[in-house]
């Protein structure tokens, strides 16, 4: 029985070893592959402030360009366009429709003109953007009330803006004037100014323009702008980082410190960990101070933003990750991506409406971080809403970061494979040999400058031990003396 | 030369140059195919739900350039739509629109219009401005006829006054023909700089500057210009190509002759070239000089003032904007193609371009030096 007992004891305590050991063994793996990931990440923050190129994009771009956009678009709408005005009629009428047309903050007339030949002169010179031509039956046709009187408005297509306020501002003045003759011949007809108006405008209108209360074009363009900067450069400056690792004969899957460990997890991890941190500081400054400096709409919830950071930075992360795993040179990236930028801001449909894009167009822009992301951040910088009003985008981003977090994983592995199957073969990169022999080249002559130092050194050496071999037979204050000297 | 050769060894510049351009044209092309976005999405709010209110609706969903996507019962509804993008505008229709307007009570439409997206807001708030200007003349109208006014005096009564507008060479406001015949070439100039910047930061990057020297006999000029003129040739000929593209088989308008453009073109890659080359020359690190290329390039396209005009800029950026290459060919293009002036006009303007070409020749000595000593750190 006691043998039994014994047998029991011993069995339980070493069940209990073996369980301790496992978990010990767990735990310590644990905390290798958390301390592993922890060195991917030191390293990669490393390698980020090492190169200047780098801190170009990861720094001076994001805290730069958006003062400079601000600076660009401080006035933010067009005012004052300068227009010509071609009277032929010479008439009160006339007179009063060109001054109230002068009075409109988006037009100033700067020139009468005499004809249309001196008017078009100044169109092409750029001098006017708009010529309104009144012609010499204006005033007659108005008294008679026979014929609509009809003016003719001329605009510079070289910008939409001088058209869109030369033509609207125009408008709107002939409106008024057509509401106050209609009213003026229906006073004149005895009728009642109450009934009149009903009768002239039965349905008025209000309008109101939301969200962007100024209608101006930088308060429009420059949010879009502010995420666009975060998007693009982080893409640059992970292709550059990418880029430089493989040129540098490092393979980006393998552990810093270690020659031969893969994993592709760890690393991923650690990368996009550095990558996010400093993105997340610094989107705070681009997402949310600089709007409040600068005047611009911003009337989110700053918890609320920085909540859509979070997938919308890690969405990107892993976006440039995957787009740049085969990347072998550091400015083929560059290269690539910089024309992308113009591109993503249209297909974000934020100028240009979605609703007018080809399909096709449309398709890729859903693969895209910046076009998905950035309307969420207008829907809560811009436009007031909470992430419980803009579920779509938000989960979105988090399912694009998923598939490109796995797909950089793929394609990691992908290439780890092809990299083992290369050191199988002896071949420990696929630099083309004339690199390769140029590198040699460098080491060689790099070895055999450190052998000849080295021999000068050893030879310096030896005289100078001579030296000292030499004193010690001399009397004591000479060699002071002479040690002194060395000394010195 | 043997720049020649290396750009036919080297893919990069085949993908980088080529594809990327095709893919831009391609793509802006596409989009901006229409000219002017139609069928804007926009939402209405019926209050009344009364015939007329029902017509109203429907007689706005038939206008080209707006489209009622959603039918609202509540203006919170609405506002939801708007901001989560789905409209660019809302419509509200009063209580009692119909009987109030039987009773000369004017009842007021109210449109809200979504700024954030300009384009989309725009289009949609001139449509509802004046689709109700126009719902106001109806209403007039049918009471004036049943006056039984004949038709012409009817009109001339509820518009005394006209204006007709003439959009100067875009008579139809064509967005396509105001933004590609720029951005393109843009995107051409932005990829002749960074490629220039590349080229010859690859020379110092792998130390071959010295056969490069070798071979021009040891004067810069020589080795520059050997090295550019494949590329020069290259863009140019991509260029024109566009140029012929746009003008002359898309038929976008263009007021003076095109070989005028062509020069532009011509002088635009050079002045883009010779920028690039003065960036490597200040910073012969190849990192760091196309980093700094990236960040100059992307500035152009806003400094060019096509789409927010330059006389619109504070003064100080007002004169940053002219060390811009694109925004002198942006001059001349809307010398040329809009307004068709004489050659003489646009030929300042080429100087101005032409001057790019100076701060390339400061930066020649301190260029050589690099290329020789290759006193630079390598990566």
């Amino acid at each position: 029985m006691m043998k039994e007992e014994d047998k029991q004891k011993l069995e339980g305590v070493k069940e209990q070893i073996r369980h301790e050991r496992k978990m010990f063994r767990l735990e310590s793996n644990l905390l290798l592959k958390i301390s592993d990931t922890w060195n991917v990440f030191c390293e990669e923050m490393r390698r980020i402030f090492h190169d200047p190129g780098v801190i170009v994009l990861f720094f001076v771009a994001p805290l730069l360009y958006p003062i400079l956009y601000n600076v660009l678009y401080f006035r933010n709408e067009l005012l004052e366009v300068p227009v010509a005005v071609v009277d032929m009629d010479h008439s009160t009428e006339s007179r009063r429709f060109i001054h109230e047309w002068n009075a409109t903050p988006e037009v100033e007339v700067t020139h009468i003109c005499v004809s249309m030949y001196e008017a078009e002169y100044l169109v092409k010179h750029g001098v006017v953007r708009g010529i309104l031509y009144i012609p010499n039956d204006f005033n007659n046709n108005l008294a008679s009330g026979l014929k609509t009187a009809t003016l003719s408005l001329f605009c510079d297509m070289s910008s939409m803006l001088y058209m869109k306020n030369v033509y609207l501002s125009a408008n709107k003045v002939m409106l008024d004037n057509m509401y106050k003759i209609q009213i003026d011949r229906y006073a004149a007809m005895n009728m009642d100014p109450e009934l009149s108006w009903a009768f002239v405008q039965a349905a008025p209108y209000e309008e109101n323009v939301m969200f962007v209360e100024s209608g101006g074009y930088g308060h429009f363009l420059i949010p879009c702008v502010l995420v666009l900067i975060l998007h693009q450069t982080l893409l640059l400056g992970i292709s550059m980082l990418t880029g430089t690792a493989a040129q540098e004969n490092r393979e980006v899957f393998i552990l810093p410190g270690r020659r031969r460990r893969y994993s592709i997890l760890r690393i991923l991890l650690g990368r996009g960990a550095a990558y996010f941190t400093l993105y997340m500081a610094l989107g705070c400054y681009v997402l949310l101070l600089i709007p409040q400096w600068f005047g611009l709409p911003h009337i989110g919830q700053a918890g609320d933003i920085i909540r859509w950071m979070v997938p919308f930075l890690l969405a990107t992360i892993y976006f440039g990750i995957s787009l740049t795993a085969f990347m072998k040179e550091r400015e083929t990236g560059l290269v690539m991506l910089m024309p992308t930028s113009l591109i993503f801001l249209f297909m974000s449909g934020v100028s240009w409406p979605e609703m007018a894009m080809p399909d096709i167009w449309a398709a890729v822009s859903v693969l895209i971080p910046y076009t998905v992301g950035v309307h969420g951040f207008l829907h809560l910088n811009s436009m007031g809403g909470t992430l419980n009003t803009v579920p779509s985008e938000y989960t979105i981003l988090w399912i694009m970061f998923a598939c490109y977090f796995g797909l950089s994983c793929l394609l990691y592995f992908i290439r780890s494979k092809h990299y083992k199957k290369l050191q199988r073969k002896g071949l420990t990169s696929d630099e083309d040999s004339d690199e390769r022999a140029r590198r040699e080249l460098d080491a060689l002559i790099h070895d055999q400058e450190e052998a000849h130092i080295r021999a000068m050194e050893q030879s310096l050496y030896n005289a100078l031990n001579n030296v000292k071999h030499n004193l010690t037979r001399l009397p004591d204050d000479d060699a002071q003396d002479v040690n002194d000297q060395f000394k010195e | 030369m043997r720049e020649m050769k290396m750009m036919f060894y080297k893919p990069i510049y085949f993908y980088s140059t080529i594809i990327v351009f095709l893919v831009s044209c391609i793509f802006f092309l596409s989009v901006l195919h229409e000219g002017q976005p139609e069928k804007m999405p926009v939402a209405v709010v019926d209050l009344d739900q009364s015939s007329i209110s029902r017509r109203v609706v429907h007689e706005l969903n038939a206008t080209q350039s707006v489209d009622v996507t959603v039918r609202c019962v509540t203006f919170e509804e609405a506002r939801l739509a708007m901001q989560q993008g789905w409209v660019y505008a809302i419509l509200v229709i009063p209580e009692h629109f119909y009987s109030d307007m039987l009773a000369f009570k004017r009842p007021t439409l109210t449109f809200y219009t979504n700024m954030t997206f300009t384009m989309g807001g725009t289009t949609a708030y001139k449509q509802l401005m004046m689709f109700s200007n126009l719902a106001s003349g109806a209403f007039q109208r049918e009471i004036l006829r049943k006056k039984g006014l004949p038709d012409h005096l009817i009109m001339q009564r509820i518009q005394p006054i006209a204006i007709d507008g003439h959009m100067l060479s875009n008579p139809t406001s064509n967005y396509s023909v105001y933004l590609s015949s720029i951005i393109l070439p843009g995107i051409l100039g932005l990829i002749a700089m960074i490629i220039s910047i590349y080229t010859l930061g690859i020379e110092l990057k792998w130390k071959t500057s010295r056969e490069l020297m070798a071979e021009a006999n040891g004067s810069i000029v020589c080795a520059l210009m050997g090295k550019f003129l494949p590329h020069t040739l290259l863009y140019c000929t991509m260029g024109w190509t566009l140029n012929i593209l746009l003008f002359r088989i898309l038929n976008f308008p263009i007021a003076g002759p095109l070989w005028q453009l062509q020069i532009g073109i011509f002088l635009l890659v050079l002045a883009m070239q010779a920028m690039g080359t003065t960036i490597v020359g200040l910073l012969p690190v190849l990192r760091d000089a196309m980093s700094i290329g990236a960040l100059y390039g992307m500035m152009g396209f806003s400094c060019s003032g096509f789409t927010f005009p330059v006389t619109g800029f504070v003064p100080a950026m007002r004169a940053v904007a002219n060390l811009f290459p694109l925004r002198h060919y942006f001059r001349i293009y809307s010398n040329v193609a809009l307004y068709g002036n004489p050659f003489i006009d646009s030929l300042p303007i080429m100087l101005c371009l032409f001057l790019f070409l100076a701060p390339q020749i400061a930066v020649n000595i301190r260029l050589r030096n690099a290329f020789i000593n290759q006193n630079y750190p390598l990566k």
